[in-house]
C-alpha cells in the first residue's frame, strides 16, 4: 500500500513539475527576449552616436546584458575579433549554437539580426536593429496575452494530469 | 624598417596567409586579390603569381576584415579604399553603389582588391632641412607617405610641434592600442577627419608650429593649407605629380604654386630615393 501511494506521490509530482517546467520556460523567453530589446536599444544608441566597430559594440552588449543573451553577444564579439567566419551572420550563427540555453524565439530573431550586420550602411544598419527589436515586441506581445491564466494553466494541468494518472493506476 | 605584417596577415583568408607570410614578409609591396583569378603578390623587384583562385568569400573576408565588419565606419569606402588596422590600404574594385544623384555611397559587391603594404622606414627623411614648409612629389606607390611620415618625426625629434591632419589613418596607424609606427615625442594627430577641417582644428586647439597633411588632392585642400600657411605655421604636405614641372602644370595646385608658400620639394625616384629642389615660380 506503500509503495502505491508513493508511486502515485511521484507521478503527480513529475507530472506537475512538467506543468511548472513549461511555466519556467515561458518565463525564461520573456526574460531572454525583454533582454534582447536592451540589448538592441544599447546598440542602437551606440552606432547612432559613436559608429562604433561591430567586435566591440558586442563586447559593449554583452556587458550590459546578464544570461544567455549577453552570452551570444560576448561569443560573437569573440568570433569577430578572430575572424573564425568571413562574415558577421555566419560568426552570430556559431555563437547561437554554443549556446543551447537561449530560448527558441529569442534564437530565432538574433540568428535572423546576424544576417543583417555588417552588411549595410549605418542606416541600413539601424534598420536591422530596429526590425529585430519589433519581432522582440511582438513575441513579447504575444506570449504576455492572458499571461497570468496561462502560466497557472500549466501548472495546474500538470499536477492535474498527475492526479489523473496516479488514480488510472491506482 | 618596421611593419605590422602581423596586422596585414589577420586581413587576408586563413588558406592564403601562410604562402604570403613565406614570400612577402619583407619584399610585398602590394597583393592583389581578383576574383576568379590567381592572388599576384608585387614585390620589391618582381611578381608573382600564388597557384590559389580568388573565390567572392576570400573578397569579403578582407573587405570585412579591413572594415571590422562595420560598413558605417568605413565611409572612405565610397572614394574606393578602406585603411586597416596597421595602416595597410585596401584598395577596392567592383559594382559601386551610386545614388540619384550619381554620389557613391560603397561598394554592392567587390571584384578585386589591392592591399597594399604600410612600411615605415626611420631615417630616409635625413637631410631634408629643420624648418621652412616642405612638399613632396612623387607617383603613386612612390613612397611619398612613408617620406612625409619620417619628416614629421625628424622635425617632432627636432622640437617642432606638429600636428598631423592623417584622413586615412595610415601616416600613424594604431593597431591594438598602440602606435604601429612612433610619431615624434611632440606629435598630435588628428584621424578621420577632411583635411581642411582638420587643419582648422588642428591649428585652433593644437597651436601647432607645423602641420601636415597626406596627399593634397581638392582645391579646397590647397586653400586650407594656404589658410594654414598664412597662419605663421610650416607645412609638410605631400602631392601627386612625378616633377616639379607636372606640379606647375596642374591648375589645382596652383595656388599653391603662385604662393610661394612652400619652400622646398623633395622629388621621390623610382627606386625610393628622393631630391630636394627650391619652389620658384
Amino acid at each position: 500500500m506503500n509503495g502505491k501511494l508513493l508511486g502515485a506521490m511521484l507521478i503527480v509530482l513529475a507530472c506537475g513539475g512538467f506543468g511548472f517546467s513549461l511555466a519556467a520556460a515561458h518565463r525564461r523567453e520573456e526574460s531572454a527576449l525583454a533582454q534582447l530589446i536592451r540589448g538592441l536599444d544599447f546598440m542602437a544608441c551606440e552606432l547612432q552616436y559613436r559608429l562604433t566597430p561591430l567586435p566591440e559594440l558586442c563586447r559593449q552588449t554583452s556587458e550590459e546584458l546578464t544570461g544567455p543573451v549577453g552570452q551570444v553577444f560576448a561569443a560573437l564579439a569573440e568570433r569577430l575579433q578572430s575572424q573564425s567566419q568571413p562574415e558577421a551572420g555566419k560568426c552570430m550563427a556559431e555563437a547561437l549554437a554554443a549556446q543551447p540555453e537561449l530560448p527558441n524565439q529569442a534564437k530565432r530573431i538574433m540568428g535572423e539580426l546576424g544576417q543583417t550586420l555588417g552588411r549595410f550602411d549605418l542606416p541600413g544598419q539601424l534598420q536591422g536593429l530596429d526590425g529585430a527589436r519589433q519581432s522582440c515586441r511582438a513575441c513579447l506581445e504575444a506570449l504576455s496575452r492572458n499571461r497570468e491564466g496561462r502560466l497557472r494553466s500549466y501548472q495546474t494541468l500538470g499536477l492535474c494530469a498527475g492526479a489523473a494518472l496516479a488514480i488510472l493506476f491506482l | 624598417m618596421r611593419c605590422a605584417w602581423q596586422a596585414y596577415l589577420n586581413l587576408l583568408p586563413p588558406r592564403l596567409r601562410q604562402k604570403v607570410d613565406n614570400l612577402g614578409r619583407e619584399e610585398l609591396q602590394e597583393l592583389r586579390l581578383r576574383l576568379g583569378r590567381p592572388p599576384e603578390l608585387i614585390l620589391r623587384r618582381d611578381s608573382r603569381f600564388l597557384s590559389e583562385t580568388v573565390q567572392q568569400e576570400d573578397l569579403r573576408y578582407v573587405v570585412n576584415a579591413a572594415s571590422r565588419f562595420s560598413p558605417w565606419s568605413s565611409a572612405s569606402a565610397a572614394q574606393g579604399y578602406l585603411t586597416a588596422p596597421g595602416g595597410h590600404r585596401v584598395g577596392l574594385c567592383g559594382e559601386m553603389t551610386v545614388q540619384a544623384d550619381g554620389s557613391v555611397t560603397g561598394v554592392r559587391e567587390v571584384s578585386s582588391l589591392c592591399l597594399r603594404v604600410a612600411r615605415d622606414f626611420p631615417g630616409i627623411a635625413q637631410g631634408a632641412g629643420t624648418s621652412g614648409s616642405v612638399l613632396i612629389l612623387g607617383k603613386p606607390g612612390s613612397g611619398k607617405t612613408t617620406l612625409l611620415r619620417d619628416l614629421i618625426r625628424q622635425r617632432s625629434q627636432q622640437g617642432d610641434s606638429v600636428a598631423v591632419v592623417d584622413q586615412r589613418g595610415e601616416l600613424f596607424p594604431r593597431a591594438d592600442g598602440t602606435d604601429c609606427f612612433p610619431p615624434g615625442p611632440r606629435t598630435d594627430v588628428f584621424t578621420g577627419c577632411g583635411k581642411a577641417h582638420g587643419l582648422e582644428m588642428a591649428i585652433r586647439t593644437m597651436g601647432p608650429s607645423c602641420v601636415a597633411l597626406d596627399e593634397i588632392t581638392e582645391e579646397g585642400d590647397c586653400q586650407a593649407l594656404l589658410r594654414a600657411g598664412w597662419c605663421g605655421v610650416d607645412l609638410l604636405a605631400t602631392a601627386h605629380a612625378k616633377s616639379r614641372e607636372d606640379l606647375l602644370r596642374r591648375t589645382v595646385y596652383r595656388p599653391l604654386v603662385e604662393s610661394r608658400i612652400f619652400e622646398k620639394v623633395l622629388i621621390l625616384q623610382p627606386d625610393k630615393s628622393w631630391r630636394m629642389e627650391r619652389m620658384e615660380r
